[in-house]
């Protein structure tokens, strides 16, 4: 009993290491704007193989919807609010995404390294 | 202008497709009087995609980031499901049709069939509905507020096109001979159930629901998820540049398994059918 709540404590230590917390922690975020009908930054870069949360709010005063084919994402965003998108563990590469609705100005993309 | 209108001709295509389809099933039936329950059932698909667009801009947090999402995987599957029944009906039912006394018990039998038919005009409508009226709602938005009128002109001239489509459809169904109907809807039927299965299953994937694997290969220098008939292609039999192991399973699989459920029905009335030749030509 003893030995495995030692075990656990270990355990959590050994997780709250900072560089083991940065691979598991599915609370890393990464933030995207939409304003005037563009992405702000319109290039995000994270870490290949750790889940993340793109978190996307839209400050247009129209809805926006944020659309990467290769990622399978299609999410209208209305005017005003904030959606959080649960992303998976990426392999290395560029990943488009585009606002649908005004694909023309906004498009940026995900760099996984 | 040209960007907005292809935004609503691809969304509102297939919608159009299965409706022209459903409409001249009716017609082929010869139960042209029940036409009223695909139009029940678009309507209603109209009213959903209203209702959730405004729910969309109502709501906030996880319900905002989620709930869409699981409406929409939950549709697919639906709309999977109703058509493998269908397609699964006529294959039984096709034979059925081609004689005058069989054909009307065929018709009572079909009657069974409207509600089903109704629904696929539902999860049709419904299944690109919510985004289209947002968006054209967008559009309509910046109009008032001194955009130019092209961009929403384009917008409602891209649903317009759809449904001419879909007309185009219905009325080329409606005169085709039965048999050849039967044929053609079935394989168009099959394609685009494949596509939306493995949609649905890549958008399982991204939900996390199912797990992420690698893209099987890498078409996109061939035809580009991003290039306009690529769009069609991923929106109307769910063509993917770079598809995943799950997705390229899942649509082998059910290509294979509602194929035979499909044609399978066609195949033994042929061999019925074919046995019979020799013994009326001797």
């Amino acid at each position: 009993m003893i030995g495995a709540l030692a075990a656990a404590l270990a355990f959590s230590a050994l997780a709250a290491a900072p560089g083991v917390v940065l691979a598991a922690d599915p609370q890393s975020e990464v933030v995207l704007v939409i304003e005037a009908n563009r992405f702000q930054p319109e290039e995000v870069r994270v870490k290949a193989g750790a889940p993340f949360v793109l978190v996307v709010t839209n400050r247009d005063p129209g809805p926006e919807e944020f659309e990467s084919r290769e990622l399978r994402i299609e999410k209208v965003i209305p005017p005003g609010k904030t959606v959080r998108l649960r992303m998976p563990a990426l392999k290395a590469g560029t990943y488009p995404f585009v606002g649908e609705y005004h694909a023309k100005t906004a498009k940026g993309r995900i760099v996984a390294e | 202008m040209a960007a907005t209108f292809v935004v609503t001709l691809r969304e509102g295509f297939e919608a159009a497709l299965l409706l022209g389809i459903v409409y001249a099933c009716l017609d082929r039936f010869g139960a042209r009087q029940h036409y009223r329950w695909v139009t029940l059932g678009g309507a209603l698909g109209l009213v959903a995609s209203v209702l959730m667009g405004i729910a969309v801009t109502f709501l906030s947090g996880p319900l905002l980031d989620l709930g869409p999402d699981l409406v929409g995987a939950a549709v697919i599957f639906a709309a999977v499901g109703l058509l493998t029944w269908h397609g699964w009906w006529m294959s039984r039912h096709a034979h059925a049709m081609r004689s005058d006394v069989q054909r009307r018990v065929a018709e009572a039998e079909a009657t069974r069939q409207l509600s089903i038919l109704g629904l696929i005009a539902f999860t049709g409508v419904f299944r690109e509905g919510a985004e289209t009226v947002l968006f054209l709602w967008g559009l309509m938005s910046q109009t008032a507020e001194g955009a130019s009128w092209w961009g929403l002109a384009g917008g409602v001239l891209g649903v317009l096109t759809a449904a001419a489509l879909g007309w185009t459809v219905f009325r080329g169904g409606t005169r085709l001979s039965v048999r050849h109907f039967f044929a053609a809807t079935s394989v168009v039927l099959l394609l685009i159930a494949a596509g939306l299965f493995s949609t649905g299953l890549g958008k399982l994937q991204a939900l996390g629901v199912l797990p992420v694997t690698d893209a099987l290969w890498d078409s996109s220098a061939l035809l580009s998820d991003h290039s306009l008939v690529g769009g069609f292609a991923t929106g109307l039999v769910g063509y993917r540049a770079r598809p995943t192991l799950v997705e390229v399973t899942g649509y082998m699989l059910y290509l294979i398994t509602a194929g035979a459920l499909f044609l399978g029905g066609r195949r033994a009335i042929g061999a019925r059918s074919g046995s019979r030749e020799p013994t009326s030509s001797s």
